[in-house]
């Protein structure tokens, strides 16, 4: 029999409640496959079994019981590192916070307990979920399951690894510019992207609030669906948040239905062949399976990643000002003579790209190159959003690469920040235009040959219509499996 | 777009600003770093964006009120916990001046 930690979210719960096996069990299959493979892989930084046996035992009386039970019940989950869960460590791969327990859940943390689903630990990152590669954690980088001398992206990057290689049943990430999505398409699995508020951010450390969502990192489009649902809502403590305006719409369309866009300006070459191949192989496959296509424009794409990286150090030199030593536990310097001693010597524990982000955000800020920088960055995102705008007046959804080449080496563009940035060019346009999109494998693990990387495609949807992201991937997924 | 150069006074003067100490070959790599970002960047300088207004979030939502309810804030006695020094329920700080 499969064991449980290897389990898609629909098929554990099917398997929970017919008692093949109980939450402690799952639980623990998923700290056996930790202890026999995070060495290498470094997913996790920290794990939590005393906690995740306790909520596994509730969730086993509950269903000796007999008691009503969700999807969610007893589902083991990793939780990235910057997402606060009361009593776990929340370092967010950083220095400055390497002895903060969390005082209080994020908001999606408290909806997963009342699902009653179990969390295994804290998932490895880029620190403060600054980079593409996850090899920015101040504490390890995190390796490719499918090949440890390569990536596994970032900066979500060890929730996504963990997902795939069956260290968890599926996990949570975040989302700024494609944390979600180039992990999962660098590691093989589905990653969803949510409409800018659909999911709370209240208990997610920020690093840049304009831009960063919560969402699920999942093996299959249906699990990520479950889970999606399971996080979103409006929340007080969020007021970016809202709940979907289109909440109980019936979206049963049949694949026909659906036009896809293919934004001209994304496949202007550039790609890496397996990436180019994969990708025209999707459409062929979506095709057949009754989707039209038709070609549209996003004339500003090119000017997408520069206006992030001049706006987001802005928000990132302001979220991380936070960090002062005095707040947030721990390591408060006894050295220090005065306040300001104490602001320094705490500050300087920030990795190379976290300065970087905060130098620059404080220069982009400042009198004389604000309205050069920060605001022309601004107002080309409305631009960039302009586009997407007049794009889905004529198609559903866009499909697009997720991140121009797989899964690169450790060390291939950690010397050079620019390279690293220009990985992020097809998945950050929708998060300046605040629509949804999804990372998902183009085919499954069994149909790859031998050595071959994990490729992934991305499905941008409009605004709150993650429903159409769900239907079309989960259609195709079916189809290849 | 102006200048796009940050030199070692500015850069100075920034980590100053941001509370950051810089050693001097930190110094010299965040001074190549910023330069090549910024000089690469400076194609957003040919769009004209005079009559394009700024967006400075990811939401249509306006004024979002909550209800103005009474209710208890935060739990004290987690914050406090948390915290490395307390002294009967109240946080201890290092002194702002020199000892």
């Amino acid at each position: 029999m499969d064991t449980p930690n290897t389990l898609t979210i629909k098929d554990f719960h099917k398997r929970l409640l017919n008692k093949e096996f109980s939450a402690r069990e799952a639980a623990d299959a998923c700290f056996k496959e930790i202890a026999a493979r995070d060495g290498d892989i470094g997913a996790y930084l920290s794990i939590a079994e005393d906690s995740a046996r306790e909520a596994a035992d509730a969730v086993d009386n509950a269903v000796a019981k007999g008691d009503p039970l969700g999807a969610l019940a007893g589902v083991p989950l990793g939780i990235k590192d910057a997402i606060l869960v009361k009593g776990l460590p929340a370092t967010a791969a950083s220095k400055v916070l390497e002895h903060y327990v969390a005082s209080y859940d994020a908001t999606a943390i408290k909806k997963l307990k009342d699902e009653r689903a179990v969390f295994l630990g804290k998932a490895n990152m880029d620190e403060f979920a600054m980079g593409s590669s996850n090899e920015n954690s101040a504490f390890k980088p995190v390796r490719n399951p499918h090949d440890l001398t390569r990536v596994p992206g970032g900066s979500s990057g060890g929730s996504a690894a963990a997902v795939a290689a069956d260290m968890a049943v599926a996990t949570l990430g975040s989302d700024t510019f494609g944390s979600i999505r180039i992990p999962a398409a660098f590691c093989g699995v589905v990653g969803l992207k949510p409409t800018y508020g659909a999911v709370s951010r209240a208990g997610l450390i920020a690093m840049t609030s304009s831009l960063d969502q919560i969402g699920p990192i999942t093996k299959t489009v249906e699990d990520s669906a479950i889970l999606f649902k399971a996080i979103a809502g409006a929340d007080p403590q969020d007021a970016t948040s809202a709940n979907a305006p289109r909440a109980g719409v019936p979206q049963e369309r049949a694949m026909k239905d659906f036009t896809i866009g293919l934004p001209e300006e994304y496949f202007v070459g550039g790609l890496a062949p397996l990436v180019e191949r994969e990708t025209e192989a999707a459409i062929a496959r979506l095709t057949k399976l009754g989707a039209r296509f038709k070609k549209v424009s996003l004339p500003h794409t090119k000017y997408a990643v520069p206006a992030y990286y001049l706006s987001m150090p802005a928000e990132v030199s302001s979220n991380l000002a936070r960090f002062d030593g005095i707040r947030y536990g721990g390591d408060r310097p006894e050295d220090a003579r005065n306040l300001m001693e104490v602001y320094l010597k705490t500050r300087a524990k920030f990795g190379a790209e976290a300065k970087r982000r905060i130098i620059l955000g404080t220069f982009v800020l400042s009198s004389g190159y604000y309205d050069a920088y920060y605001e022309k960055a601004q107002r080309v995102r409305t631009l960039v959003k302009q586009d997407f705008d007049n794009a889905f007046e004529d198609v559903d959804v866009m499909l697009t690469p997720v991140s121009p080449t797989p899964a690169f080496t450790l060390g291939e563009k950690s010397a050079d920040p620019l390279a690293m940035y220009l990985s992020d060019v097809f998945t950050g346009p929708a998060n300046l235009a605040g629509v949804c999109a999804i990372a998902l494998p183009t085919k499954p693990g069994t149909a790859r040959a031998e050595g071959e990387l994990p490729v992934g495609f991305q499905l941008i949807g409009k605004k709150w219509h993650e429903d159409d992201l769900f239907a079309i991937g989960s259609r195709y997924e079916n189809d290849m499996a | 777009m102006s200048s796009s150069s940050i030199d070692k006074a500015a850069l100075a003067h920034l980590a100053k600003l941001a509370r950051i100490e810089l050693d001097a070959a930190e110094e010299e790599r965040l001074l190549a770093d910023l330069g090549n970002i910024l000089e690469h960047f400076k194609v957003l300088a040919e769009l004209d964006t005079s009559d394009v207004l700024p967006m400075a979030g990811g939401t249509d939502l306006m004024n979002v009120l909550r209800n103005d309810d009474a209710r208890e804030n935060t739990d004290r006695g987690d914050g406090v916990e948390a915290f490395p020094k307390s002294q009967d329920g109240y946080l201890k700080v290092p002194s702002v001046f020199d000892r």
